[in-house]
């Protein structure tokens, strides 16, 4: 189980190849997420995402294709240096998923990677944490605890 | 944007005796590695590691106590995590409303 995760499900009144090519197609790709997309969208390929900081200044992020299973599955890998291969410990995985439903689209995206990032000796001890220690368990206390020191004020 | 989160404070809080840890400082207040030793399955100094992360993230804050030194939560440090948590969820939730509205739109133009 990884807790260092996003999923989320959504769906979309569009064919399946319609849904896939703006997903893994980075002239679409850069309508809805960064500023620029440079990459080949066939797995292996290596190349970088661009986004542009609040004071303008460019930023560009590696991006390395995983999986291209057109139109189920697209899954690449993020925030690595540019130039630098993908890996579990430098890069986030996105792996976007399409299942025909009806004439539309179910889209899944997971994003996994969090838990991973600076992982260092604490992986010994992390073997023998209690699993209720999750996210799922720590978030809505978080958010409870947080919600009374904002009452507080 | 994903890559605009604060590494130190993911990997801080991404590990789950840390997370354990930041619990019980919440639930039984101010403590020491010994303290929190008694209540986790690992040893005093795999603790006092974890701590250490902890103080460096900001997520603690660390006072002499005695030989020890004792640690409580920084409530604004662990307000912004979770913020920053929460954004990422909502960064994706965009970017997906906004996949949605292409894809539809691409579709009506075909039929």
């Amino acid at each position: 189980m990884d807790h260092g995760s996003i999923e989320r499900e959504i769906r979309i009144d569009a064919a399946p190849e319609v849904v896939f090519d703006v997903v893994s197609n980075p002239e679409h790709v850069e309508q809805w997420w960064p500023d620029g997309a440079r990459y080949d969208p066939t797995p292996g390929s290596t190349g970088e995402i661009v986004f542009t900081t609040p004071s303008g200044e460019r930023a560009p992020t590696g991006f390395e294709v995983v999986d291209a299973i057109p139109p189920r599955r697209f899954a690449f890998r993020w925030t690595q240096p540019p130039g630098e291969p993908a890996r579990a410990d430098n890069s986030f995985l996105v792996i976007f998923e399409l299942t025909p439903a009806g004439d539309g689209t179910l889209l899944r995206m997971t994003e996994t990677g969090f838990r991973e990032r600076g992982w260092d000796d604490a992986k010994v001890a992390a073997e023998h944490a209690d699993h209720v220690s999750g996210w799922d368990h720590f978030l809505p206390r978080l958010t409870a605890y947080l919600g009374r020191l904002g009452a507080r004020r | 944007m994903t890559a605009a989160v604060d590494d130190r404070l993911w990997s801080a809080i991404g590990d789950p005796t840390r997370r354990r840890l930041l619990y019980l400082l919440l639930a039984c207040g101010p403590s020491t590695a010994t303290g929190l030793s008694a209540q986790v399955p690992v040893t005093r100094q795999a603790v006092t590691k974890h701590l250490v992360v902890l103080d460096r993230a900001g997520l603690v804050r660390s006072a002499s106590a005695g030989r020890e030194r004792r640690y409580e939560v920084d409530a604004a440090q662990l307000a912004r995590a979770a913020a920053q948590l929460n954004s990422v969820g909502a960064a994706w939730d965009a970017r997906l409303q906004r996949i949605k509205r292409l894809a539809e739109a691409i579709q009506r133009s075909k039929r």
